[in-house]
């Protein structure tokens, strides 16, 4: 019996697999790796979005009929189902497979910890009358559209610094990177597209505040957080355009904001779950 | 980009720096962390508790119980602003400069030192078909009008111009974030917010302010006609609805049923479905001892009075189930003085003596009644706080992803041969841009029938 969460389950196992071909593609410099990585890629894509559409399917069976995207499990899947295709888009963009050994651990990372930490419930639950609202999916993805491509800049900036500290650069491993310009420009423009989305993010998360309690903005951690990762990434577009700071600056702004994402994702729930936690009424 | 005109004042340039809007983001961002760690809006001694006599003296003086409300903190977004205002300012002359610069007006050694350019030098020269296709060929490039100038001596100029006015998504985006803010200001100074718990069949035509509890008058009333609550098998609740009534005047002007996600709204008023109670009232029988008898509805923790037969009854305790049927302990006193409190059940009724008289109490039954709680709202900004957000977005995706383009063809005779110069330049997305301007270039030179020299 297809299920769900057979579907997600092996999800997780095909990315590794994709992460793994895309490291001996980029560490032994076997170019049928690379390819295999980029097939396993698709087909882990594909799996998953099976895997998300029938969640959907069967959330309407049990009678709650709602998008897979209303707890901390399936906006995981989520993330890890939008870095994959972020990353796909890059590689067909760039055509440098290099990128997925970097790119790819972040959509295992989250499938992983979505399915094997035993505190993330994978139940499909009802929705509770607060996130019975359209503005719940336009929310979700437009957060986990920036979120994901934060997720790949970060990677570009690791391997920015990493190329960057070598005396030889262009020899070995980091010989396979693209060039340093090359790595700094598509995370910038990774940085821009990410930046949109979170902008849109907040913005929709705003007007369903406004829909559902009559406030657009109540400084609570969730949203105030969202609000420091958007400095962050705010100072990395103004440095660069008005500034001109290339390269390692704006690579560590990229790793600190993609910090700062994981901690308004996670720390919020977990480390201020005292303070406020969504959703509950 | 970077050269801005430097005036002599010193507060001007100081607030005109986009040094000073990077440090006010990386400010702004450090000290917002503060109010997300420690607790917000809790009471004094709750902080003095928790973090001690000389950490609470420091919050205190920084209002860090109200981070976001503070001082300093408004201050950090005026600054903020007035940044953006002076930045933004400061920079319009020079987007005027380049947006009015007439991009016709250019020579062939400028042309020549393009980002993207091509020429050709043709002898024998080229003939009128072939001019008249390379010219077409040129037009035909999407969605741009064409400008062309005769050239002094001899041949033509033509400019195909797209996407001039994207310098002003960098404005629209800009501004758009001070009509937030205006639209936050606006809301504070003209709005309210407050809540108000309104009992199923009651009206009310005031609530309650949020900041000091103070009442706030609505103007008309409200009605809660029913409140329903729902749960899901697992006990998560399902739905929380009321129906409302808004009464004017005596009339009844507006029905809706409000939930969670979908307030009622009237004259710029917002009622959000917020929380609820069960208030249980208790229906029972008194009968007096020479058969005279009387059926109450009492809410259950109310006090009713009953002057014709000098009785104050109230319920103090209520059981909903016990041993299987609902309980209440009643309470009755006399308005001369003397009370007295028993406990009725369902099925077996109670008894007490006033002036002279028995009465028997029979419990009847409990019902339950509910009281929805509405948060109330008034914010007059919100719809310029949706104006700006709409710019942001729109602001944002012009300013990064919509170029301004220029491509040039220039057709000049030199004695029996011609020149040809083909020239493009973008300010966004370069690679593309050459990507297109060699398949031009690959067309003009399959017109031309020539390589290029």
């Amino acid at each position: 019996m297809m299920s769900s969460s057979y579907l997600l389950g092996i999800t997780t196992f095909i990315y590794l697999g994709a992460a793994v071909l895309y490291m001996m593609h980029w560490i032994f410099r076997l170019k049928p790796m690379g390819v295999l990585g980029t097939i396993t890629t698709v087909v882990g894509f594909l799996v998953q979005t099976a895997g998300i559409g029938l969640r959907w399917i069967e959330s309407y069976k049990m009678g709650y009929g709602h998008a897979p995207l209303s707890n901390l499990y399936e906006s995981l899947v989520f993330f890890s189902w939008a870095t994959a295709i972020t990353y796909l888009f890059v590689e067909y963009k760039t055509k440098s497979r290099a990128i997925g050994a970097f790119a790819m651990p972040f959509a295992v990372a989250a499938m992983a910890y979505a399915s094997f930490n035993p505190n993330v419930r994978d139940a499909i639950e009802p929705l509770i009358p607060a996130l019975q609202s359209n503005w719940l999916l336009a929310h979700v993805i437009t957060c986990f559209i920036g979120y994901a491509a934060f997720a790949v800049a970060c990677g570009l900036g690791i391997m920015y610094l990493i190329k960057n500290m070598s005396s030889h650069p262009d020899e070995g491993l980091l010989g396979a990177f693209p060039s340093l310009k090359n790595i700094d420009e598509l995370m910038h423009q990774t940085i821009i597209f990410g930046f949109l989305w979170l902008s849109i993010g907040i913005i929709t998360g705003a007007v369903w505040a406004n829909q559902a309690w009559g406030t657009y903005w109540s400084w609570d951690p969730k949203e105030t957080w969202s609000l420091i990762t958007w400095f962050v990434y705010a100072t990395a577009l103004h440095a660069r355009f008005v500034r001109g700071w290339r390269g390692t600056k704006i690579a560590y702004i990229s790793i600190i904001g993609f910090c700062s994402v994981i901690f308004t994702y996670f720390g919020v729930n977990f480390l201020l779950s005292g303070l406020h936690s969504y959703g509950s009424q | 980009m970077k050269s801005q005109k430097k005036s002599g004042n010193p507060i001007l340039n100081f607030f005109s720096s986009v040094k000073l809007a990077i440090f006010l983001f990386i400010i702004l961002a450090i000290t917002s962390i503060v109010g997300t760690i420690i607790p917000q809006g809790e009471s004094l001694q709750f902080y003095l508790e928790r973090y001690g006599p000389n950490l609470f003296n420091i919050i205190r003086w920084l209002h860090l119980d109200n981070t976001y409300h503070s001082w300093w903190y408004l201050t950090l977004l005026g600054l903020f602003s007035i940044n953006l205002l002076v930045c933004i300012s400061r920079r319009l002359p020079y987007t005027l400069e380049l947006v009015r610069r007439d991009n016709l007006n250019v020579d062939d050694t400028k042309l020549k030192k393009m980002p993207q350019r091509a020429f050709w030098n043709l002898n024998p020269g080229l003939d009128e078909t072939r001019q008249k296709r390379l010219i077409d060929l040129f037009s035909k490039i999407v969605g741009g009008r064409r400008r062309e100038r005769e050239l002094e001596g001899g041949g033509k100029l033509f400019l195909v111009e797209k996407g001039k006015w994207s310098y002003w998504g960098l404005y629209g985006l800009h501004f758009s974030l001070l009509i937030i803010f205006a639209g936050a200001i606006i809301g504070n100074i003209f709005g309210f917010g407050g809540g108000v718990m309104i009992a199923e069949g009651e009206a009310v035509d005031h609530i309650y302010s949020r900041t000091d509890n103070s009442p706030i008058p609505l103007g008309f009333s409200v009605r809660c006609d029913k409140f329903v609550v729902q749960f899901y098998d697992n006990g998560a609740p399902k739905l929380f609805k009321s129906d409302l009534t808004i009464i004017e005047d005596g009339k009844e002007v507006l029905k809706k049923e409000i939930l969670v996600n979908a307030p009622l709204s009237y004259k710029g008023i917002r009622f959000y479905q917020s929380s609820y109670q069960a208030i249980p009232s208790v229906k029972m029988k008194l009968v007096r001892s020479d058969g005279k008898e009387k059926v109450l509805t009492i809410p259950a923790y109310k006090k009713i009075s009953l002057p014709e037969e000098h009785l104050e009854l109230g319920i103090m305790q209520f059981i909903p189930n016990i041993h299987g049927v609902p309980a209440i302990r009643l309470w009755v006193g006399n308005p001369k003085g003397g009370s007295q409190a028993f406990w009725v059940l369902k099925g077996r009724d109670g008894e007490f003596k006033n002036e002279g008289q028995i009465y028997k109490v029979v419990l009847e039954s409990v019902q339950n009644r509910y009281m929805t709680g509405l948060q109330v709202k008034k914010d007059p900004g919100v719809p310029l706080v949706y104006l700006g957000c709409l710019g942001l977005i729109l602001g944002i995706f012009v300013a990064f992803w919509v170029p301004h383009r220029r491509w040039w063809l220039m057709i000049k005779p030199k004695e029996s041969a011609t020149e040809v110069i083909l020239a493009g330049q973008t300010n966004k997305n370069k690679a593309g841009f050459r990507k297109e301007f060699e398949e031009l270039k690959a067309k003009v030179n399959e017109i031309i029938g020539e390589k290029r020299s």
